[in-house]
């Protein structure tokens, strides 16, 4: 409540202030509410509301909440969300998303027109997104087609089909290695911190004091 | 009207606490302020007082003004829900601030203020088509009231605003809080010689919250089924199927007298196919269900019954004609969202169940065993890999060749998959825990209050009685397994 009011420029300093996609995003809901009270009829305030609810979208893109995002297109108003070019971008984005359309995804990030102010978090996105594909595929895959790489990745499949070497060497610079007798890549799984066992230990220390020291 | 405010802010949460005035003396001066606000005639000055009191502070003051100056717009626009209070309005700008920043010790002596307060909030988020206004207001309210357990209307009321503003994860802190209570009854005679003031930090919601206090209407059987079946809706509609499944437990296995009720019979009918979606058959019901209840659910929702029974005999065909078959069962029950996801869930289990007799498997293969609707063997491998890379299916994918779209699908050494459950249990169990400390804490007070209670006085008092009549010397069971629990004559006394 003590945020200042709703406007273009408030939006702007919030995108540009936030000090991660989290802060950002949680920034961007305290202001739903003040988006509610907004009317679609006037076109200024319109404009307002598609690149709040635009802005919005992406910050849950950014924190991973992709069911959340599609709950947020649900309760923005659904005219506006029907007429407006960005909102409607960002739909054809959810779907893509949610269906895991990669090749579709880095298509609507990269060649629909998105407003001028969007494009910082447009491209945000885009690596984020890349980054995140990029964390799965060394999990998943132990040998990977350089090309269906690419795909994944947003990169250009014909280049590295003719074996482009600045593409290859994106690849290996995240660890990944280029088997030449195969033409195969095979990816070096990005390994998560491991959870703290004594914290967990000395929880389940104490679960167990607990349950003992019950009375049947 | 100076004179007013002055005697309205000399009750103030800030001096309280700087003063470090008693319990009691606190309790006393809260009590003499409502005594003294309750004398005002209706046509005081109260925009005057509204302007000049501090909701976080003179908290008591503001909310009985602010529910009399609500009340006599009402009375003048002979509307429940009046212009200024609808959102956007000054009215509403002062409610939501309050709801925001009242002082959650002095609001313990108003609940019924504080909940027509929330309760308007709702209708007026309602009238204007944005009930997602109320959400976000009522849940911080709720928050900052810190209930302890205990279920009131106003979390009923809540939850179903959630639901239809479809801001589910918005009521998840509310909803994660455990729940185990309902509110105090005051009819118990030993509860005045235990309470502390309300105003005492040591008071806890179970003790606030009773039944005289306002801060809930009169809770029904269907109140508390609603509950828990709104709670089940909102983790559904966010994929937590064992979540949705542990409150829809608790619907369909309440006790019931003759038969059951249609929320009982709705929420069995969501259980099967959260059953389905979360874990791809059928979770063995609760044995505290009682098998003539559970015949009565299984022939009040055989098309249910059905679809589950095609789904664990992995026949598509079959499921996909009960599907089409029972579009028009599924709307009227509301549950058509749940049904469409069953195809995927369908493929997403068939896939998994391959993991448990083949270590691996090309994709092809893979699309010819399952003989589902992914025709080519792009689709599999393209929804293979999509289950592989968001780990629900626990694999790896080998690409063969440079050119062609050979794929071997590799599943995971059983020693991995008992390492990942060994994590997964770990982390259950210590969830588990937490609840359980937090549930250990309230199970003695729970235990007292039940010896304590008038029911359990009156069978000691008749017989104590017998007893001295038959002159044989009973000891007093209850006060021994009770470790010392004294119960003194006079509460017998009160307790008559």
């Amino acid at each position: 409540m003590d945020l200042p009011p709703l406007s273009r420029e408030q939006l702007a300093a919030v995108v540009a202030s936030a000090q991660s996609p989290t802060e950002l995003y949680s920034t961007l809901s305290e202001y739903e509410s003040e988006a509610c009270l907004l009317s679609t009829s006037d076109a200024t305030q319109a404009e307002l509301l598609s690149l709040y609810y635009s802005t919005f979208f992406f910050s849950h893109l950014l924190t991973d909440q992709i069911c959340e995002a599609r709950l947020s297109t649900k309760r923005m108003p659904q005219d506006l969300l029907q007429n407006d070019p960005s909102l409607q971008n960002c739909l054809n984005l959810l779907r893509a998303v949610w269906q895991r359309k990669y090749e579709q995804v880095y298509t609507i990030l990269r060649a629909l027109p998105w407003s001028e102010p969007l494009k910082p978090i447009v491209q945000s996105y885009d690596a984020h997104f890349q980054e995140k594909t990029l964390k799965e595929l060394s999990r998943a895959y132990e040998a990977i087609r350089p090309a269906a790489a690419a795909t994944y990745l947003g990169l250009d499949p014909a280049s590295v089909e003719q074996g482009d070497p600045a593409t290859m060497q994106k690849f290996i610079a995240c660890g990944w290695t280029w088997e030449e007798e195969t033409g195969l890549l095979h990816p070096k799984p990005i390994i998560e911190a491991p959870q703290d066992d004594t914290k967990l230990y000395n929880e389940l220390s104490e679960v167990m004091a607990l349950v003992g020291s019950r009375r049947v | 009207m100076a004179e007013i405010l002055l005697h309205l802010t000399t009750v103030s949460s800030q001096l309280q606490a700087l003063d470090d005035t008693s319990d009691e003396r606190y309790d006393t001066e809260l009590r003499d302020l409502i005594a003294y606000i309750k004398q005002f005639n209706r046509n005081i000055d109260s925009q005057y007082l509204l302007d000049n009191l501090s909701p976080s502070q003179h908290t008591l003051s503001y909310l009985i003004i602010l529910n009399l100056h609500i009340e006599t717009l009402q009375n003048q626009t002979k509307n429940r829900v009046p212009d200024e209070i609808k959102p956007g309005n000054d009215l509403w700008a002062k409610a939501v601030y309050f709801l925001r920043s009242f002082d959650p010790i002095q609001v313990r002596y108003a609940g019924h203020e504080w909940r027509q307060l929330v309760e308007l909030i709702g209708q007026s988020a309602e009238a204007v088509a944005k009930p997602f206004l109320a959400v976000q207001v009522i849940r911080e309210a709720l928050l900052r009231l810190d209930s302890s357990g205990v279920l009131t209307s106003v979390h009923i009321t809540f939850l179903r605003l959630s639901l239809i503003s479809r801001s589910y994860s918005h009521a998840l802190p509310i909803l994660e809080k455990e729940m185990f209570r309902f509110p105090t009854s005051s009819g118990q005679a030993y509860r005045k010689h235990i309470e502390r003031p309300l105003c005492s930090e040591d008071t806890l919601g179970d003790t606030f919250i009773s039944d005289a206090s306002g801060f809930s209407a009169k809770l029904t059987y269907r109140d508390h089924t609603s509950f828990f079946l709104y709670g089940a809706m909102i983790y559904m509609a966010l994929k937590y199927w064992d979540k949705a499944l542990h409150l829809l437990t608790i619907v369909i296995s309440s006790p019931v007298n003759d038969s059951v009720s249609k929320i009982m019979v709705e929420s069995y009918k969501k259980w099967v196919l959260a059953s389905l979606l979360g874990h791809g058959k059928l979770v063995a019901p609760p044995k505290i269900i009682s098998p003539h209840v559970l015949k009565v659910y299984q022939t009040l929702s055989k098309p249910y019954a059905s679809l589950a029974d095609a789904f664990e005999r992995s026949d598509f065909q079959r499921l996909r004609a009960d599907i089409d078959f029972g579009r028009s069962v599924w709307r009227a029950d509301n549950n058509e969202g749940l049904v469409c996801q069953l195809f995927r869930a369908y493929n997403t289990f068939l896939v998994l169940k391959l993991g448990r007799t083949f270590s691996a498997l090309t994709t092809a293969d893979v699309a010819r065993r399952t003989f589902t609707s992914l025709a080519s063997s792009a689709n599999v491998e393209e929804f293979v890999a999509s289950l592989v890379m968001s780990e629900t299916l626990g694999a790896t994918l080998v690409h063969l060749h440079p050119h062609g779209s050979a794929t071997m699908l590799r599943f995971s050494a059983p020693t991995k998959l008992v390492f990942n459950k060994e994590i997964s249990m770990r982390n259950r169990l210590i969830e588990g825990g937490r609840a359980l400390r937090f549930i250990a804490n309230d199970v003695d007070q729970c235990s007292s209050e039940l010896k304590l209670g008038n029911e359990n006085l009156q069978l000691l008092s008749r017989n104590q009685r017998w007893s001295d009549t038959s002159g044989k010397g009973g000891g007093d069971s209850v006060g021994e397994a009770d470790g010392g629990l004294d119960i003194e004559e006079d509460i017998m006394g009160d307790a008559t």
